[in-house]
């Protein structure tokens, strides 16, 4: 056990080998750290990034999740959304900011997706104000954003691995969308399917690492909620002009359960093995799930 | 509760939060209640205990509401989380053991020495990509201003004291009722088609992170799979071989590549399956079953293909053949020497795939297959063949028919040599000889080899039938949808009876349609013209070699003087049978040819011209039809056939004035003509609005019409008339006669099987109403689970769907179950489209709708009360 001097808010180890599995860490001071947990006492990698404190991070290329190098995206306060390569100290790979004179958004979560060759590679960012931004890191550009209209509490891709599949935002007041992100409309953007899961806010939308389709949603109400995502018979169309158009699928509900009156507030899967999950709520606990039959559905 | 009896209770009114009237709060109403969101309201009060606590009333609030919509968000429940005490014992052990076990494997794994460490994290980093520009910084908020106008309260966060005054429901129902805005500004450069590398790089890895990644890798497959992407998924179990190959990474890329149409290498790939685990027996893969040989599974794949590329996708078809193959196999595991049951029992060398698509299509086509097989060996018997290349090619043919094409490919090829080695001009046993081993080639899969022996076949015998038809083959299954079509094309032309040929058609029509669009006949190769000879030669050739029958082309006139008059009398009478027959079947084309070649033993039978047009009104040559008639009237001028048929010949060639005088000639011989006074009537129509000049696309519209009208009014005729030549005949008798022997050909059933996803429910559907066949819809829908039909539907409800469900329901199934009507009728107004659909449906339209609720009304059972139907006429704007 070891205390820092600030508090930590989030940490990946989605940017490390499957051997050396470095821990990034964002603190309340805006600092990112990278620890070896073998050798906690001095941090590998340090950098001040934010000015504020960092909500959230992400990693990719670590794993073997992803191709490419191994990246580290943060998004803070401070309303700017900074990628790093552990190699390189001090400067982000990449830093998207709000242009000067613009009011500052809270970027509340951030992650990392498409980074299925070498080359390409997005990030996806929400905001306190419920704008969902796509950045698109090989071509070093703004390629697609939207409003939820409520507050983006997180923002998860089905794989981070593949081909942009579909994109899980949840909110504040308690919806979610899913946008199937494998055809861009010029115009509309990716079609989108919305839910209801409770009444209270999502806190966290995690796929399932072995089946992408199915994903549960962590909620306000110390509730979890299993949801499966249908595709439709097709996934896109042509609209009246020729363009390629996106088609929503459906979601439905697999199964929920309450754990707690307090928040839960983080939740991931296990790679491993199918259907153990973790979950960390305010009431100060960390619980241990399994969901079974995974497999039948 | 009684509002009366209890006076108070009017004081409060409603309830707090949604204003519902507290006498709603009660058995009576809920039960009666259909108002799902209103009753989801007073579950929210009921639960929510402002109006106080009645546990029982909300379990019956809640079973109403299950009952109507059981999708309904408001029976979501908080569920705490399943302990030891929910399972049964076994399951709970079942769930034990098993992350018992997991966590045994992981501790082991542990465990496990990790000793390449720093070494290995080096070489890694010679492999990374190299770090990202760094001075990349993207403004985040380009468009910022423009959004800044659009943003309203909603979308700045709430402060604090803001959400003290928060009200989860009310937002909750704002944003239900908020319609979907897409605030999404186009902002992007379309990412270059996906590159994915299709191996990864292991260097380093340990065994277990290879596992990992590689299963990793092939749920990513499954998942492209089962989105239907298969060229993707195809990468992703590529990439999980190349980590570690396992038998079932390649076993299911097998499958997605058999999805793909890629053969050779799902062939490939489940040789590998068959070589990492030789006993594998599963039923997985399809193929797998089917590789006894390498070339059984060539033969076997081909004949899949051509299954699925001819359009049959009906799943139930291919297990078949799965399980038939894999029958075969197991017989050849048996004993090697028994030949596939399938080519077995087949007769002639007509490949036996195509006696085996035919079979499972229909027995009629396979009786015409057999009789070509037939057809051909007397041809062959007939040939004058040397001895040694005679002794090699039925060898050949032997091996053929066991199914060792490889073997016969050799034995053909050493008669093909030695037939060119004797230099002899016999063009014919050339040709048959290619033919064959294009035959050969064709079961084995190459079909480059087997378009190149039918082309030299064809060389030395041009528009012979067999060898076009496995050319066609070949260029279906290479995909080269046009080639093929004209070989069928020309294969029509010679003999239009053949099945095989005519299926073929329809199906690559579909698919160049599919492929090019409207204008896809712009697309094709010329279609080459077969000489009448050609046409004739084929034909005797192939239906009637057993007849003794002069053929037409070796015929001349001198000879036929010579021939002494009785006999050309007897050849009169059979030629013009055989024509009648063939009117009869609906073959004009055929008839045309029979009459023509009566004319020239005979050109004064009167008879045989007005049938001769008859069949050329059938064909819509009104031209050859009118001159046909002229002949008639300048031997016998008041022939009334020759009359009718002229006038119709007039409408059709819109001469309408003409065609009025030859009906009105036709009522003068005999009044009681009924169908002429129609046609009359019609015609003098068609003449009033032909004169008041009308549009020209009306005119086009018109002209289609009377088109139709002139074959209704035909068959009709052709029912009085028959084609016998008495006029006076019988009336009713022939008319009886006839319509037996007419081939209902657009009777004929639609068979098909329960659809399982949209697609295939989207094909029936538009079979059924191309043909408007309500007993094949109604046969569809007792088919299908009601449920399922909005699904079923998707998005591809229109008008002429709708109602051919709903005369079908009303017609058929009505009567029978009128539940199941009414469940169809409910879950189709769930479907997407319906509102529209309903919208646009005319009042004659509309009239069958409440027809059929009128029945459902009458034929009113348990499963359905009367205010369902009342509240589903509702539904149905009734």
């Amino acid at each position: 056990k070891i205390e820092k001097p600030k508090s930590i808010k989030c940490g990946t180890f989605g940017a490390t080998s499957l051997q050396q599995r470095y821990l990034a860490t964002g603190d309340f001071g805006g600092n990112l750290n990278i620890w070896n947990l073998e050798a906690p006492e001095i941090p590998v990698y340090s950098v001040k990034g934010h000015k504020e404190i960092i909500n959230s991070i992400d990693g990719v290329g670590g794993l073997g999740i992803g191709e490419g190098a191994p990246e580290i995206v943060t998004g803070s306060r401070d309303g700017t959304v900074k990628v790093w390569d552990p190699r390189q100290k001090e400067t982000p790979v990449a830093n998207m900011e709000p242009v000067q004179g613009e009011s500052k958004r809270d970027c509340w979560t951030v992650a990392f997706g498409n980074a299925y060759n070498q080359e390409e590679r997005v990030v996806c960012a929400g905001y306190d104000n419920g704008d969902i931004k796509l950045f698109d890191l090989k071509t070093m550009s703004l390629r697609w954003e939207t409003n939820i209209k409520n507050g983006v509490c997180s923002v998860e891709f089905d794989r981070k691995d593949v081909n942009m599949n579909k994109l899980v935002a949840t909110s504040l007041e308690g919806k979610f969308h899913v946008f199937d992100m494998r055809t861009q409309h010029p115009t509309k953007g990716f079609a989108s399917v919305s839910e209801k899961a409770q009444k209270s806010t999502i806190w966290q939308v995690r796929p399932l690492p072995q089946n992408r389709d199915i994903f549960m949603t962590s909620g306000g109400a110390g509730s979890l909620h299993l949801w499966k995502y249908e595709y439709p018979a097709q996934r896109s169309k042509k609209d009246s002009e020729g363009a390629e158009m996106g088609v929503a699928g459906s979601v439905s509900l697999l199964q929920n359960v309450t754990l707690s009156t307090q928040p839960i507030s983080s939740l991931d899967w296990s790679p491993d093995k199918k259907g153990l999950c973790v979950c960390g709520a305010f009431d100060q606990t960390v619980r241990v799930l399994i969901v079974t039959k995974l497999n039948k559905v | 509760m009684d509002d009366e009896s209890v006076p108070y209770l009017l004081g409060q009114g409603t309830t707090k939060t949604y204003q519902i009237p507290i006498s709603h709060l009660d058995y009576k109403f809920i039960e009666k209640c259909r108002d799902v969101k209103h009753l989801e309201k007073i579950l929210r009060v009921l639960r929510s205990g402002e109006e106080g606590c009645y546990p029982e009333l909300t379990l019956c609030c809640e079973k109403r509401i299950e009952h109507l919509d059981p999708m309904s968000k408001a029976l979501r429940k908080d569920k705490p989380a399943a302990t030891a005490s929910d399972f049964t014992a076994e399951e709970w052990e079942a769930i034990n053991g098993e992350l018992m076990s997991w966590l045994t494997e992981m501790n082991e794994g542990d465990k496990k020495p990790q000793f390449p460490r720093t070494d290995t994290l080096c070489e890694r980093q010679d492999n990374l990509p190299p770090i990202r520009c760094s001075s990349s910084c993207l403004p985040a908020n380009q468009n910022k201003k423009l959004q800044n106008k659009e943003t309203n309260k909603k979308n700045i966060p709430r402060d604090y004291s803001e959400w003290d005054k928060f009200d989860v429901e009310k937002e909750c129902y704002k944003i239900d009722e908020g319609c979907e805005e897409n605030n999404s500004k186009a902002r992007f450069n379309r990412p270059s088609l996906p590159v994915i590398e299709k191996k990864i790089d292991t260097t380093g890895m340990t065994k277990k992170d290879k596992i990992f990644i590689a299963t990793r890798e092939k749920e990513k497959g499954n998942e492209a799979f089962a989105t239907g992407d298969y060229v993707e998924a195809v990468t992703y179990y590529a990439r999980s071989i190349s980590v570690i190959p396992t038998a079932a990474a390649y076993n299911n890329k097998a499958q997605a590549e058999i999805k793909l149409k890629d053969w050779d290498s799902a062939l490939q790939d489940c040789e590998k399956v068959l070589d990492m685990e030789p006993g594998n027996i599963k039923e997985i893969v399809p193929v797998r079953g089917e590789a006894g040989t390498k070339k059984a599974v060539m033969g076997n794949a081909q004949r899949k293909f051509h299954s699925k590329g001819g359009g049959s996708k009906a799943e139930d078809r291919e297990t078949q053949k799965q399980k038939e193959s894999t029958e075969s196999r197991l017989k050849k595991g048996t004993s090697e020497k028994k030949p596939q049951k399938k080519l077995s029992d087949h007769e002639g060398e007509v490949n036996g795939y195509l006696h085996s698509e035919q079979k499972s299509e229909s027995p009629e086509a396979e009786k015409i297959s057999e009789s070509h097989g037939a057809g051909s060996q007397s041809a062959d018997s007939g040939s004058s063949l040397p001895p040694i290349a005679a002794k090699l090619k039925s060898e050949g043919n032997e091996l053929f028919k066991s199914g060792q094409f490889g073997e016969a490919v050799l034995k053909y090829s050493e008669a093909i040599e030695y037939v060119i080695s004797l230099g002899e001009q016999s063009p014919a046993d050339l040709s048959i000889l290619y033919s064959n081993r294009a035959a050969c080639y064709l079961k084995e899969g190459s079909c480059s080899d087997c378009i190149q022996d039918c082309n030299r076949a064809l060389e030395l015998q041009p528009f012979s039938l067999k060898p076009l038809l496995r050319r066609a083959m070949a260029n279906e299954s290479m995909e080269r949808y046009r080639q093929a079509y004209v070989d069928y094309k020309t294969i029509l032309q010679i003999d239009s009876s053949i099945q095989a040929a005519n299926d073929s058609v329809n199906r690559i029509t579909k698919t160049l349609i599919d492929q090019d669009g409207p204008s896809w006949r712009e697309k094709l190769p010329p279609i080459p013209v077969v000489p009448v000879a050609a046409q004739l030669h084929r034909w005797d050739g192939g239906n009637f070699t057993s007849e003794n029958r002069p053929r037409s082309t070796d015929i001349n006139r001198e000879e036929q003087l010579q021939m002494n008059r009785e006999e050309a009398e007897e050849k009169f009478k059979t030629l013009k049978n055989e024509g009648n027959d063939f009117v009869k079947k609906g073959k004009y084309e055929e008839a045309v040819k029979k009459y023509s070649e009566c004319m020239k033993l005979n050109t004064k039978e009167c008879a045989i011209y007005t049938n001769r047009a008859l069949c050329y009104l059938k064909l819509y040559k009104y031209e050859e039809a009118k001159q046909d008639c002229d002949h008639v009237l300048q031997i016998e001028d008041s022939n009334i056939k020759a009359f009718y048929r002229r006038a119709l010949a007039y409408k059709g060639l819109q001469n309408y004035q003409a065609s009025i005088d030859d009906f009105n000639r036709v009522l003068l011989i005999d009044p009681d003509v009924l169908e002429a006074r129609k046609e009359l009537e019609e015609v003098t129509q068609l003449l009033n609005l032909d004169s008041s000049a009308v549009a020209g696309s009306q005119q086009k519209q018109r002209k289609k019409i009377t088109i139709q009208e002139v074959t209704e009014s035909d068959e009709r005729e052709e029912r009085q008339f028959s084609t016998s030549e008495d006029i006076a005949a019988d009336h009713v008798t022939s008319k009886e006669a006839v319509q037996g022997s007419v081939p209902p050909k657009t009777l004929e059933k639609l068979r098909f099987s329960e659809p399982d996803n949209a697609y295939d429910f989207g094909q029936i559907i538009n079979a059924v109403n191309a043909n408007k066949d309500k007993a094949a819809c109604a046969d569809l829908l007792t088919m299908i689970d009601p449920k399922q039909l909005p699904v079923l539907l998707s998005n591809k409800l229109e008008g002429e769907i709708f109602l051919i469900f709903i005369q079908s329901l009303e017609y058929y199934v009505v009567g029978k179950d009128p539940g199941l009507v009414y469940q169809h009728l409910f879950y189709l107004s769930k479907a997407e489209r319906f509102k529209v659909v309903l919208a646009l449906l005319s009042k004659n339209e509309k009239e069958h709708v409440q027809q059929l609720f009128d029945l459902l009304a009458e034929k009113r059972n348990h499963q359905y009360s009367s205010g369902d139907l009342k509240s589903l006429r509702k539904v149905y704007e009734l």
